[in-house]
């Protein structure tokens, strides 16, 4: 039960801080200029430092994780994806890694049913579940571009459109605003109801689901609820995307929990298993290729070894050999 | 056997259908009211809310208007002091329409586009 409510009252913390640092103590120069800038600058620098760390790992071993032929002789088919032997293959199993999550799809549940009987079967739903949460923020980020660039960009506007689609309520409703937060309900409640998913879950698995739910539910307020006025929030970032320091205008203390929120994600994100993001593009095990049989993969860490050969071993023992009586191939 | 059933199942269908059908006319006929006549000229000497207001929430009011005067035939907007407004578009256009870009500078520059236009006549296109 501690490892729920401490990120909850953590995230509810968080939220607390600017909306009394703004509605009271006026501090909406701090929480709406310094505050972004310092978290997008640690951000950008804390996924560089971690990409850049991974990437300068050594990888000892060709640890290509494969569940399908490999390469062999012409008239066995190989599986391509499962079992990759050129970088292309391997490029696009990434790729459906990201953006179809190919491998949870086989996810598969164990259940104990009636004393020994360990029963196994396929469990879709955390796929689709993760794979809602996971486009839907991406849907939302790209929508955002509206707010950053004062001509939106066409994708974005495209996105946008059909986001609002049906066109209920005013402003238009947003369609990933319901899958996300029923997304992020979900990924809650599979972690608590089930007791082994209980016991392996961490505070860190909850806080990133607090914090989302966090910054999606002041959005979805702002947007539908407690009106903010939308004009002097985009003055604002496009002063933030223009490195203006000007101080923001009149805006709704509701945006700045919104923007905090963002800022702590930002700065959580690189040092967290968010991170995953980026980690996917590197994972050895998914980006190497099964070519044992062709290429050898050399250890980095091995290091030069010197050998001894039989002829510096006879002219060690050559006199000794001869006086043994012992063959020697050179006199 | 079976064939009568289908016969007897095919008719029932039939019959609820022709009921639910003449059921929504004779509810439609007898519930719609007449849309109320205008409720006189519109006031538009002044704002129905403050500027504050009307910058966050201005799409809400028409969204208000829109319900109630369409769906539920109340064309009269009581403002907190007790002026009646008629809920019309033409309402907010008898000041706002002077500039013709009103509307059109913010949407814009939030890239917001209301629906409003699908309908109504906007300043942008009036003679």
């Amino acid at each position: 039960m501690k490892k729920i409510l401490i990120p909850l009252a953590m995230v509810v913390v968080l939220a607390l801080v600017p909306f009394i640092g703004v509605q009271y103590l006026g501090m909406s120069y701090l929480f709406g200029v310094i505050i972004p800038y310092a978290a997008v600058a640690l951000f950008v620098a804390g996924f560089f430092y971690r990409m850049v760390d991974w990437l300068g790992r050594p990888v000892p071993y060709n640890i290509t994780s494969t569940c399908g032929q490999e390469q062999s002789l012409e008239w066995i088919k190989q599986d391509s994806i499962e079992s990759p032997s050129k970088p292309w293959h391997a490029a696009v199993r990434v790729l459906m890694e990201v953006f179809l999550f190919r491998s949870l799809f086989r996810n598969n549940k164990a259940e104990l049913r009636k004393g020994p009987d360990l029963v196994y079967g396929s469990a879709k739903w955390l796929w689709l579940g993760g794979l809602v949460f996971h486009w839907s923020l991406l849907v939302i980020v790209l929508r955002h571009a509206r707010f950053f660039f004062v001509m939106t960009p066409g994708f974005a506007d495209s996105l946008e459109q059909m986001d609002s689609f049906f066109d209920i309520t005013l402003p238009a409703f947003y369609l990933t605003d319901a899958l996300v937060l029923s997304a992020i309900t979900f990924l809650f409640v599979r972690r608590v109801t089930d007791a082994k998913m209980r016991i392996i879950s961490l505070p860190t698995d909850y806080f990133p689901l607090f914090l989302l739910g966090g910054i999606v539910g002041a959005g979805v307020l702002m947007r539908y609820i407690a009106k903010v006025d939308v004009m002097p929030v985009k003055d604002q970032m496009l002063r933030l995307m223009s490195f203006s320091f000007e101080p923001p205008g009149e805006i709704g203390t509701l945006f700045y929990v919104h923007l905090f929120l963002v800022c702590v994600l930002l700065l959580y994100f690189p040092f967290s298993k968010l991170v995953h993001m980026g980690a996917i593009f590197l994972s050895p095990t998914r980006t190497m290729l099964n070519n044992s049989r062709e290429k050898m993969h050399v250890n980095p860490w091995r290091k030069p070894m010197r050998i001894r050969t039989y002829g510096e071993y006879e002219d060690d023992y050559r006199e000794k050999m001869k006086k043994a009586k012992l063959p020697i191939e050179k006199e | 056997m079976t064939l009568i059933k289908k016969i007897v199942l095919t008719a029932a269908g039939l019959l609820i259908m022709a009921f639910a059908g003449i059921y929504a006319f004779r509810y439609e006929e007898s519930s719609a009211e007449k849309p109320a006549a205008a409720a006189g000229a519109a006031d538009s000497s002044a704002c129905i809310a403050s500027k504050e207001y009307m910058k966050a929430n201005h799409m809400r009011v028409l969204g208000e208007w829109r319900h109630s005067s369409v769906r539920e035939g109340n064309r009269v907007h009581v403002a907190p002091d007790g002026r009646k407004i008629e809920k019309s578009m033409n309402t907010c256009l008898n000041c706002h329409s002077s500039n013709r870009m009103f509307c059109f500078n913010c949407h814009m520059y939030a890239n917001v586009k209301p629906n409003c236009w699908n309908c109504h006549i906007s300043p942008m296109e009036a003679p």
